[in-house]
């Protein structure tokens, strides 16, 4: 009987303690890995166990509550996008009192009214969980019923109109109906393609002039370091050895002291340092997304645990969170990526190298030696890369397109056009029609980048090739914006 | 001599003084069985058309035995052997085992111990019934018509197993063929005491088959049931747009909350309903089978109310830890059913009782980790 009782009082206390350390995790910190109900998207997961970037309501509060500040997280990191794409349903607009039974059928107000995390079953493309067929929500009745009011949208399923290359729920850019008929006569290849930005090609290397003999240990001048920085922009722009082996030192300090703060394989912070604009897009691509502002930093145990000793130190070691690698591993991609790069991480040297700086390589060659999927391997057999191998061997800058080219969004920087490379290579990427105004259209007209857009293997093969499918929204725009010619006639 | 409770009762407590934990429905119509039983053999009961009832209301001078008499005297003609089995298989199977018990206690073969254990001051006794029950089973005299009722008696209960070795009912069953058969009563008995013996044997037999048949098919749809959740792929979800059935159920509406609670009432109701057959399944109480029913009942509904709450899916991380447990315990209480009231089929496909036993303590410790990893899905749901 005693071993009884001793028995239960054993297996009550485990019990209690199992969910004391588990409340402790979820409120305190500690390693939350086993908490989440369901693995995020693709645009998540890197952050994953950063819970409070998203969850920013304090633990148990009021769903409502929750729910709204989970909502202000999605706006914090997306809305910028969302204003460039002129979002074409923004909450804003569904704020009226004639919209509230719009909002009753989908609350278009809340980004988790159409993409919850944790839900991979009922995740479909673009992490949206609701069916594809959402927008007979609001288009499907009364005055806003599209089939009575477009004669060629009357016999679709409302599942096509944002799966089909036809329209987007948020980024309508390129596929408006005013926009359509504006291009709608384009040829397949403009006149003269070619897009407008830096000139990749490499700058020849300088000799380098005495007085800007690079200030390093000699131990640190071997091997090719040393010609791959003659030749690169950092020494065009006199920018030395210690400018980022040394950052903490001045540009005129002794050698004794540069020696003295000399790291043979410093981080990103001095490129970041110089080249925050660049950081800054990096960090919002699933490049860098770690390093972006928003993410919450891990928990630490409290003080007094961390200070304390005779076992506490301990116990407070084991409720802090688990810190994420400041940068992602190649391992980490869920895209098909080269098994010996897998322990990789990605940061700028990954693709500008340590010292040479080449931009061509950065654009194109550089990718390859971590993705490998049909698409890059398609991309070194394609016109593009023809293009590109063009462009390299001395045609006009910006008549080429490598990886860079489709991938990173060449941004005006200010009035007078000058241009910075922006390094989000995942801001254009779902929905692919995000492409086609400010990459496409440069070389190309609106109905063939449409068509080979929506083509999934023409993609795959690197638009080697020509669109086998066509999406109508040009004729039908041409349609109607001639009977609607003919009505006002 | 002792009589049919006394003996059931020698031959029920173990070499440790400890009643069998058997199954109290079967083993409470064994217990009503053997008071009729004594009761004809002391020519106290008949039975007729008109069904059983007292011929002589003199007392036997056995307060469980005559508890019995008085309410068969009460109640009158009218009421068959089945209706009495079923009737004494209920609360007065407690009285008729606990005379028993104070029968031997007082002829000094037993002495009580607390928690409803016992000590064996005379074991010879216990150990010289299983004897004789053995040597009327190996044996190939014929026994005694007493012998041939109790051995019809234990056989319909379906006792056997329980209370000998596996070893010492090798090769029987040509001889529990014979003695099933109760052919032996009425050649050794006249013909009125030797109906009535048949007529409780059989009742017995029909009252203990409806349960085991009852809880068998509710085990076995139960271990189906576990089987499919873990087998058959989740049920899909319609793409179309709309509050649909599964999203409803399935992704976090109110009706998964409400889903959740059901399953965790229906858990704790599956848990007291043990926790009441165990009390009354103690050497004190009986009659815990509509406990036992209310048990394996709920614990096939939780499965139902599972599928509803999941849709079956497994879940990820601590879902996923706590769905198998959850799983685990149903399927080996499923299990445990299926291997005791299947006993006697499983036994002919040569499927050991160890392994009932055995499935028994793996329900039971995979019930353990349950109560923490519900306490954390309910934190985690309200938690974030």
């Amino acid at each position: 009987m005693a071993h009884k009782a001793l028995a239960i009082t054993a297996w009550a206390l485990a019990t209690l303690g199992a969910i004391g350390v588990a409340a402790a995790w979820l409120v305190a910190g500690g390693p939350r890995g086993v908490f989440p109900p369901g693995a995020m998207t693709d645009g998540h997961h890197q952050i994953g166990l950063a819970c409070e970037s998203c969850h920013t309501a304090a633990p148990f509060t009021d769903s409502t509550q929750a729910t709204a500040a989970l909502n202000d997280a999605c706006r914090a990191c997306h809305e910028d996008e969302l204003e460039r794409a002129d979002d074409s349903h923004a909450g804003k607009r569904f704020r009226g009192p004639r919209m509230a039974r719009f909002r009753r059928a989908l609350d278009a107000q809340q980004c988790t009214t159409c993409h919850v995390e944790h839900r991979p079953e009922i995740t479909r493309p673009g992490a949206v969980t609701v069916a594809m067929d959402y927008c007979v929500a609001c288009h499907g009745e009364g005055d806003q019923d599209i089939r009575a009011n477009r004669a060629s949208h009357a016999g679709l399923a409302f599942d096509t109109c944002a799966t089909a290359g036809c329209h987007n729920y948020h980024d309508n850019r390129a596929l408006y109906e005013d926009f359509l008929l504006d291009h709608a006569q384009q040829p397949w290849l403009l006149a003269s393609p070619q897009l407008a930005g830096g000139d990749s090609r490499d700058a020849e290397s300088p000799p380098i002039p005495a007085a800007l003999a690079p200030a390093a240990p000699a131990s640190a001048l071997t091997g090719p370091a040393l010609a791959e920085w003659a030749g690169s922009a950092h020494a065009k722009a006199q920018v030395h050895c210690a400018a980022c082996h040394a950052p903490t030192t001045a540009a005129d300090a002794p050698p004794a002291v540069i020696e003295q703060a000399w790291m043979v394989a410093p981080d990103a912070t001095p490129c970041v340092a110089c080249h925050e604009a660049q950081a800054a897009t990096f960090a919002r691509g699933r490049h860098g997304m770690r390093a972006h502002p928003l993410v919450a930093p891990a928990r630490d145990a409290p003080d007094f645990l961390t200070d304390a000793c005779c076992g506490l130190d301990t116990l407070g070691a084991w409720l802090a969170d688990a810190r994420l690698p400041p940068k992602m591993t190649v391992a980490d991609a869920r895209l098909p990526m080269r098994l010996d790069a897998a322990a990789e991480t990605v940061t700028c040297i990954s693709c500008h190298g340590p010292h040479a700086m080449d931009m061509p390589k950065a654009a194109a060659d550089a990718c390859a030696t971590c993705h490998d999927d049909p698409h890059t391997r398609a991309y070194f057999e394609s016109p593009h890369y023809d293009l590109w191998r063009r462009e390299l061997a001395g045609a006009p800058a910006g008549t080429g397109v490598s990886c860079a080219t489709c991938h990173m969004e060449q941004r005006k920087r200010n009035r007078r056009g000058k241009t910075e490379t922006s390094h989000n290579q995942s801001a254009l990427l779902r929905p692919v029609e995000k492409m086609i105004r400010p990459v496409c259209l440069h070389c190309h007209g609106l109905g063939f980048a449409i068509d080979s857009l929506a083509d999934a293997e023409l993609v795959a093969a690197n638009f080697r090739g020509r669109p086998s499918r066509h999406v109508p929204s040009i004729d039908w725009a041409l349609r109607n914006a001639e009977r609607s010619g003919a009505r006002e006639r | 001599m002792a009589g049919f409770a006394e003996t059931l009762a020698l031959l029920t407590v173990d070499e440790d003084g400890v009643p069998l934990h058997l199954e109290q429905d079967v083993f409470d119509c064994a217990w009503a069985g053997a008071a009729l039983l004594d009761l004809a053999f002391a020519g106290r009961i008949d039975t007729d058309l008109d069904g059983l009832h007292v011929i002589d209301d003199t007392p036997t001078g056995a307060a469980g035995l005559d508890r019995v008499l008085d309410k068969i005297a009460a109640q009158g003609p009218g009421v068959d052997t089945r209706g009495w089995v079923r009737e004494l298989s209920g609360v007065e199977a407690v009285a008729i085992r606990d005379s028993a018990l104070a029968a031997l206690t007082a002829r000094g073969v037993l002495a009580a111990r607390r928690g409803g254990r016992y000590r064996w001051l005379d074991a010879e006794e216990g150990l010289a019934a299983r004897r004789h029950l053995v040597a009327t089973l190996q044996g190939d005299d014929i026994p005694d018509p007493w012998d041939v009722a109790l051995v019809a008696l234990l056989d319909a209960a379906d006792l056997l197993p329980e209370i000998l070795s596996v070893e010492a009912l090798e090769g029987v069953d040509e001889r529990l063929a014979q003695l099933r058969g109760l052919d032996l009563i009425g050649r050794e008995v006249a013909g009125a005491v030797a109906d009535i013996e048949r007529s409780i044997i059989l009742a017995v037999r029909a009252r203990a088959a409806r349960f085991r048949r009852l809880l068998l098919h509710l085990g076995a749809a139960s271990v189906a049931g576990c089987l499919a959740i873990l087998l058959l792929p989740r049920i899909g979800i319609a793409d179309r747009f709309g509050p649909t059935l599964g999203e409803r159920l399935w992704f976090g509406s109110d009706w998964q909350e409400w889903s959740g609670y059901a399953l965790l009432a229906g858990s704790a109701l599956a848990l007291s309903a043990a926790v009441f057959l165990r009390r009354r399944s103690g050497a004190r109480g009986s009659g815990g089978h509509w406990w036992r029913v209310a048990h394996v009942g709920v614990g096939a509904c939780c499965l139902a109310l599972l599928v509803v709450h999941t849709g079956l899916r497994l879940g990820a991380n601590l879902n996923a830890a706590l769905m198998v447990s959850y799983l685990l315990a149903l399927l080996l209480g499923a299990l445990a059913g299926v291997g005791t009231y299947g006993a006697p089929q499983l036994r002919k496909l040569g499927v050991s009782p160890r392994l009932r036993g055995a499935v028994l303590r793996g329900h039971f410790l995979a019930l353990l980790p349950l109560p923490a990893l519900l306490a954390v899905h309910i934190l985690l749901v309200y938690a974030y």
